[in-house]
């Protein structure tokens, strides 16, 4: 696949020149602009000006970088496997290490309420960081909290943190009482977790498996709150017999029409209404897995991070690649409940 | 999943003509679309039983059913599934495949007969089937000798049978979706025992499908396979499947609710290819029949098509793949093992070089070099 100047205008979207040169891991657009964030296997942190086309700045570590999240639109930070978690500055190009993990580390938030960095590792521990304290790692460092196992994945809505570990184990925190999590359960999969993302009115989060199936919980424990949550089969393919069951690598909310996207092994990347139980569309096959998915702040745009994720070991795969589409409102706006013929 | 089916086209939606796989996707169309309350979504069972919750419940008239074609509209006539459709509606609708129909009926009388003969004819498609595999071959010959040995290999590539051998194949439309079925089971059986194999079972088969062996055949037929709904094993044909679902992949379902599958996947409406069959010959049915008798051409059967469903009603005996199995590690922990991840930083070649150093100095001091 050529990484063309050009545009490539095709129905997966545009794609993005320099991408990195392994398979990416994560991607996030900014809260203020259309800069996205990249990680990779590189062992770098790209920044690119998605509308553009252009390729920003460059970060190197030590180790392939797991995980990227912006703190502003100047700055951000990075969860790396070389067990660093880094801050770096766009505009200057400096870069310093915040703080270690025992071992990769494999997610990081900022959280805007808490104004703190908070990274999971898969040394079984979550640690909050201050960012604003002079660097070096024992003065950044607010907590470390310890995690049932190794931490796979991570999200924030407003003061709510929910952690997601092997094991299926997932734990719900309030930032502002980090001593125990506010919630301790279990993924109502049955598989390993791939991915968790809250809902961006807070009430609850979405939780992926291997096993080609999504779960929407809810944090309020009530019964009433309870009896809506429900799962469903999704990214798996039927034919001849057999069931090829695809990981859900990848959710992403749409910021305002609250419909979520899911991207899996099989390529695809499917937009669902999860109120209504419906799903809403499916784009084209992309040239392998979706690893990651973005929406931008206003919605308008949605990055797809082609990458493949090594689900069948060391193969020879289609080239990484990042796609930014323009998002349609008929993919992404929930319907109104579809009413039959009316009778007369 | 396991019924007959009728012969001749699948099973169809009386409000709206659509034509299905099997009953119970039919029911589940007609809850979702024709018995469904316009005003709080509950799926009824009947159009009757929706209009007197809609009256009770939301005091308002339904007169008629929705999504209806103007003439099947009234709520009064009482329909479930392919129940209740009055006679002659259901033979226009079968009328429409006239010749298939007839072909089907002198299917299931001659199947007895050990073919040749009798076959070509009407039957078309089940029994020349057999008959090539048994007494045929004479006729089809240059087809006959040349499939046999294909057979098995195709099923075992799975699903995409080279069109080649159209052989006709018994029971048309439905024997094929089975294919992933058969070739598990046939494979043996064919080899071994083509022609008493084949003619025995079809004297079994009603409607011509002698169970397995045949069906295997079809498969080279339908290259489009069967996806999802394959039924279980042990029912030959029927399968419904062939759901082109082939197309879109992942079918997703929602429990509960019915909308999913529309989403994915073709319109269904083609309907029944036998319509266009009847010229017969359109299909790509080669006539490895050659010379024979047309025969059947249509009856083998629609060729891909399919319409709606599948991805829902796959039954629970699919096997089922998992691309991620391990339960212990997540893909990027495995990613990472891989040497061309392993970090080398700084500390950890600073201990290498310490331990080397060490190592030097301990075996110096033994050596008596070294004060201690």
């Amino acid at each position: 696949m050529s990484a063309a100047v050009l545009p490539t205008s095709s129905g997966g979207g545009r794609e993005l020149s320099n991408p990195p040169s392994d398979g990416i891991s994560n991607l996030r657009f900014s809260n203020h602009s259309d800069h996205l964030l990249v990680s990779s296997w590189d062992k770098t942190v790209r920044l690119y000006d998605a509308s553009a086309n252009v390729l920003k700045g460059e970060f190197m570590h030590g180790g392939p970088v797991l995980d990227c999240c912006f703190h502003d639109d100047f700055s951000g930070f990075s969860a790396s496997a070389d067990n660093t978690v880094r801050r770096f500055v766009f505009g200057t190009g400096k870069e310093d290490i915040l703080g270690r993990h025992e071992a990769p580390v494999r997610c990081v938030e900022y959280s805007y309420a808490a104004g703190q960095v908070i990274t999971g590792s898969w040394d079984k521990t979550l640690k909050c960081w201050d960012p604003r304290g002079a660097s070096g790692p024992d003065r950044t460092l607010v907590g470390t909290y310890p995690q049932p196992e190794r931490v796979y994945s991570l999200s924030l809505v407003g003061h709510r943190l929910v952690v997601a570990t092997a094991g299926r184990h997932v734990n719900v925190y309030d930032l502002r009482n980090m001593s125990q999590p506010e919630q301790r359960r279990e993924s109502s999969l049955k598989y390993q977790t791939r991915c968790v993302r809250c809902y961006p009115n807070g009430t609850g989060f979405a939780l992926s498996s291997v096993e080609g199936r999504v779960a929407m919980e809810f944090f309020d424990l009530s019964e009433a709150g309870q009896s809506k949550k429900y799962a469903f089969k999704c990214h798996r393919k039927s034919e001849a017999g057999k069931d090829t069951v695809y990981p859900v690598n990848a959710i992403a909310f749409h910021p305002i029409y609250g419909t979520f996207a899911t991207g899996g092994c099989d390529g695809y990347v499917n937009v669902w209404d999860g109120n209504n139980k419906k799903r809403l569309y499916q784009y084209s096959k992309y040239p392998t897995s979706i690893a990651a998915l973005s929406f931008s702040r206003d919605g308008r745009l949605l990055a797809v991070a082609s990458s493949y994720t090594f689900e069948e070991g060391d193969t020879p795969h289609e080239p990484d690649a990042i796609f930014v589409r323009n998002v349609n409102e008929v993919e992404v706006k929930p319907k109104p409940k579809a009413l039959p013929a009316p009778p007369p | 999943m396991g019924k007959k089916k009728k012969r001749t086209s699948k099973v169809w939606c009386y409000y709206c003509d659509r034509e299905f796989d099997d009953e119970k996707i039919l029911v589940q169309h007609q809850k979702a679309k024709h018995f469904k309350c316009h005003v709080c979504h509950k799926k009824l069972s009947t159009a009757g039983g929706m209009s007197i919750h809609v009256l009770q419940v939301h005091k308002e008239t339904v007169t008629k059913v929705p999504n209806a074609k103007p003439d099947r509209e009234s709520t009064d006539i009482e329909i479930f599934g392919m129940q209740g459709i009055p006679p002659e509606i259901l033979a226009a609708h079968y009328g429409e495949d006239e010749e298939t129909s007839a072909k089907v009926a002198k299917v299931e009388v001659p199947s007895n007969l050990p073919v040749s003969g009798v076959l070509p004819g009407p039957l078309g498609v089940g029994f020349p089937a057999a008959p090539t595999y048994g007494a045929v071959p004479p006729v089809y010959n240059p087809a006959l000798p040349m499939q046999r040995p294909s057979w098995p290999a195709p099923p075992r590539a799975q699903s995409w049978y080279p069109p080649q051998p159209p052989i006709p194949i018994p029971s048309a439309p439905t024997v094929l979706p089975p294919q992933p079925l058969f070739p598990i089971q046939n494979v043996t059986p064919l080899t071994s025992t083509t022609a008493p194999g084949l003619q025995s079972s079809f004297q079994v088969g009603p409607p011509g499908l002698p169970s397995s062996t045949p069906p295997s055949v079809s498969q080279p037929l339908f290259p489009i396979t069967s996806t999802s709904s394959i039924p279980a094993r042990s029912s030959p044909f029927l399968a419904s499947t062939l759901p082109a679902t082939i197309a879109s992949s992942s079918p997703t379902v929602y429990k509960g609710a019915a909308d999913m599958n529309s989403i994915s996947n073709t319109p269904a409406t083609s309907g029944y290819p036998a319509q266009s069959n009847q010229g017969g010959a359109p299909y790509t049915v080669s006539h490895m029949y050659a010379s024979g008798p047309n025969t059947g051409g249509p009856s083998i059967g629609p060729p891909p098509v399919i319409s709606n469903k599948g991805p829902a009603t796959q039954p629970a005996t699919n096997e089922v793949y998992l691309v991620w199995d391990d339960e212990a590690m997540s893909m990027e922990e495995r990613r990472m093992s891989l040497p061309k991840y392993q970090v080398h930083d700084e500390t950890s070649q600073m201990n290498s070089i310490d331990a080397a150093i060490d190592r030097r100095i301990s075996e110096s001091r033994l050596a008596g070099r070294m004060a201690f």
